[in-house]
């Protein structure tokens, strides 16, 4: 059903870039079931393209849902994939990489090269950037601050030490840069910890596991979790409402477990291990060395622990999703208590199948 | 103060870029990718004075010594002969080109400018791989080397370049004439060459797309490769590139008259093998006790550089780039001879030259060996 709240028919092209991925093929799916006939899902040749096969398979006659493999690197795709789109999802990033310049390759010169292209398509009506909570900095806020869409983002994103969120500061800057400078009709929106089928494990947030002993490192602080289908209903919503251009949100869920109660259900439904608790002050210190002995040492170890990274990762920290609430009108479709359900029964799954 | 640029700004320009800070008496002057968002965003995490998406301007405003070439192979005989032709000393990272005619022709121009220019073979310059090479130099070898097997193996995943390269039909790595082998197997093959004392040594190769990746609908990707190099009948070496064999080995193995030395890459350590032979039931148990000692002996040392901060992932990097500077500012001779650069090209062109004449010849072959199979057609004749 056509929606006065939205700046698209369900006619219109509607582009999600990433479209393969573990959020993506969820937002494909949601924007079928809102009605959108005329979806193009664009995955890199390396893509394992069987999620979105199957939602075509199924889509009915009346839909279009068109699969696209092409390279965001080159300008041709770009050109060629954004034609016509009125709405562009941009999903595909750099995930994984260990490479400063690799991440940084396949997020910013990819998002670079999508917008460009997006500019020459008259049709264009929303960017939708999909960044990630890594952007901010936590340094300047006391313990257990809150954490939304005002606080600054990293300045020094390099120092960090972390392939990823170097990425995607600077992605999210030159997005901002194609608003201001060529009105780019953009949307950012940044999920914290996505998880679900699809995204087993744990997240580091709770803790690492190194050397064969799980290091738990959240203890009490709130994770900010966020249930893919329900961040898939905010990614899906910053695309479609009208009047939110050049707005940032945050996407977390309600009701956020703690690290400790996420630690001991996994282990309650999901398998047993031993894990030691790291306090706050010990991992802050030990980061605190691992940062001097490399830059002492000139590199010898990266600086992977670090207090930047500390404070993003480990510093306790309230976060809020009262602005996707109020501007999109986002509410939780899946609770987190079945969230986590679902998520533990995929972790099991995955277990057996190893 | 040595004035050092970079072209290409990819992962590799990371490394270069990291250990070229570790030296002392130079400094980057500039870096230049055609894509102006790479080149900033290296000069923006490393101390740099400049970026540049041309190279003419690196070249003419930066007025870099030397220009460390970190582009895609194909690109690397272009690149380095505007380079040469500006006056400016080269370090090319590998492969050093894409043939031994564009090897030669670069090594030529370098000569005839009264330049420098060295190929990126750094793990020849690791820790161990300096003691394996006073070691050869000192005789402990006897005669020889009589025999040398050079391990180089990768795995191969669905993640990170390998992903991409297996994913993509267009992507660059498949343009070289040895694909994925052109890309890796230089360090394995250089290890050899230095070794060698023909100029034009026999070499049979025999390679196939492993099981592994005709299942993930892989046709053109060579990743098993065999080859023999026979040298003037005194010297033979066998070379092993492989994406399924475990471990995944990164060995360099030499045997003389007298002795032999095992290099181990990934370990770091470098154990010596003992020519003679001990008495009756002394060659059962002193020998392992040899062996502890030597791998205690390896241990200590590696944390001794690890205490000392001279044990980066990259130390053969840095030991290369420092010995090219100071070659370049002492006119003292190169870390790498020209010679061993060129036969390491002369090498990977035979293989590559058989890998794809036995390709064409034996569509569809399970294996492809240039010299058997064309025997098998002379017995068919």
């Amino acid at each position: 059903m056509e929606r006065d709240d939205f700046i698209v028919r369900q006619d219109d092209l509607i582009l999600v870039t990433g479209a393969t991925g573990f959020i993506g093929s969820r937002l494909v799916a949601n924007l079928m079931d809102r009605g959108f006939r005329n979806v193009r899902c664009l995955a890199r040749p390396s893509s394992k393209i069987g999620r979105v096969k199957a939602l075509s398979a199924s889509a009915s006659d009346a839909s279009r849902l068109e699969v696209v493999t092409g390279n965001l690197l080159s300008r041709e795709d770009c050109a060629a994939v954004t034609r016509g789109a009125s709405v562009i999802f941009h999903l595909a990033a750099g995930r994984g990489e260990k490479s400063v310049a690799d991440a940084f390759l396949n997020s910013v010169v990819t998002t670079r090269n999508v917008m460009e292209a997006s500019l020459q398509n008259r049709s264009l009506r929303r960017f939708v950037n999909v960044s990630s909570f890594t952007v901010y900095t936590n340094g300047n806020k006391p313990k257990g601050g809150l954490l939304d869409e005002t606080c600054p983002v990293e300045e020094h994103p390099q120092g960090r030490g972390d392939a990823y969120c170097y990425a995607k500061v600077k992605q999210d800057e030159i997005v901002r840069q194609y608003g201001s400078r060529f009105g780019l009709p953009y949307v950012i929106v940044r999920p914290g910890y996505v998880y679900g089928p699809g995204n087993e494990g744990i997240t580091a947030r709770v803790g690492i596991n190194t050397f064969g002993i799980f290091l738990h490192l959240g203890g009490s602080n709130t994770i900010p979790f966020s249930y893919v289908d329900n961040c898939v209903e905010a990614i899906a919503l910053a695309g479609l409402k009208r009047g939110v251009e050049g707005e940032v949100f945050n996407v977390v869920d309600d009701d956020l477990p703690s690290s400790r109660q996420f630690l001991r259900e996994y282990k309650r439904n999901v398998k047993r291990f031993r894990s030691i608790y790291l306090p706050h002050a010990m991992s802050y210190s030990l980061s605190y060395l691992w940062e001097q002995y490399s830059s002492w040492s000139r590199g010898q170890l990266p600086p992977v622990f670090n207090r930047r990274d500390w404070q993003v990762t480990w510093k306790k920290t309230r976060y809020s999703n009262e602005k996707v609430k109020a501007s999109l009108g986002w509410t939780q479709k899946v609770p987190t208590a079945e969230g986590l359900r679902r998520h533990f029964e995929a972790c099991r799954n995955r277990g057996r199948n190893a | 103060m040595l004035k050092v640029a970079i072209v290409g700004c990819g992962k590799i320009a990371e490394a270069h870029a990291s250990q070229i800070g570790r030296i002392d008496g130079c400094e980057i002057v500039g870096v230049c990718d055609r894509e102006p968002l790479m080149a900033q965003q290296l000069y923006e995490r490393f101390p740099i004075k400049r970026h540049f998406s041309d190279l003419s301007e690196m070249l003419s405003d930066a007025k870099p010594d030397v220009i460390h070439i970190c582009t895609p192979p194909e690109s690397h005989y272009d690149i380095a002969t505007i380079c040469l032709r500006a006056g400016v000393h080269v370090y090319v990272e590998k492969p050093f080109t894409v043939d031994e005619e564009q090897a030669r022709k670069l090594v030529a121009l370098a000569i005839e400018k009264g330049l420098k220019i060295t190929a990126g073979h750094d793990d020849q310059f690791t820790h161990v791989a300096r003691r394996m090479r006073m070691l050869v130099q000192s005789g402990f070898l006897g005669n020889g080397p009589v025999h040398m097997e050079s391990y180089y193996c990768y795995e191969i995943g669905r993640s990170g370049y390998a992903g991409a390269l297996l994913g993509d039909k267009g992507h660059w790595v498949r343009r070289l004439p040895g694909k994925l082998l052109h890309n890796i197997i230089s360090h394995g093959v250089a290890r050899i060459a230095e070794f060698v004392s023909s100029e034009s040594p026999q070499v049979i190769a025999c390679g196939f797309v492993s099981p592994s990746l005709k299942k993930m609908g892989e046709t053109e990707i060579i990743d098993e490769l065999r080859v023999i190099i026979c040298d003037e009948e005194s010297t033979t070496a066998y070379f092993t590139f492989s994406s399924q064999m475990r471990p995944s080995l990164h060995q360099f193995r030499m045997y003389g008259s007298e002795n032999g030395l095992i290099l181990d890459h990934d370990d770091e350590t470098l154990i010596k093998l003992r020519g003679a032979r001990y008495k009756s039931y002394a060659e059962k148990f002193v020998p392992p006790l040899q062996f502890a000692a030597q791998y205690l002996g390896n241990l200590r040392g590696n944390l001794a550089k690890f205490l000392a901060r001279d044990f980066h992932m990259k130390s053969g990097m840095k030991y290369l780039i420092e010995s090219f500077y100071r070659s370049i500012v002492e006119d003292s001779p190169l870390p790498i001879s020209y010679r061993e650069i060129l036969l390491t090209a002369k090498i990977m062109d035979e293989i590559f030259a058989q890998l794809n004449v036995s390709q064409l010849q034996g569509e569809g072959a399970e294996t492809t060996s240039a010299r058997s199979s064309l025997k098998i057609k002379e017995v068919h004749l």
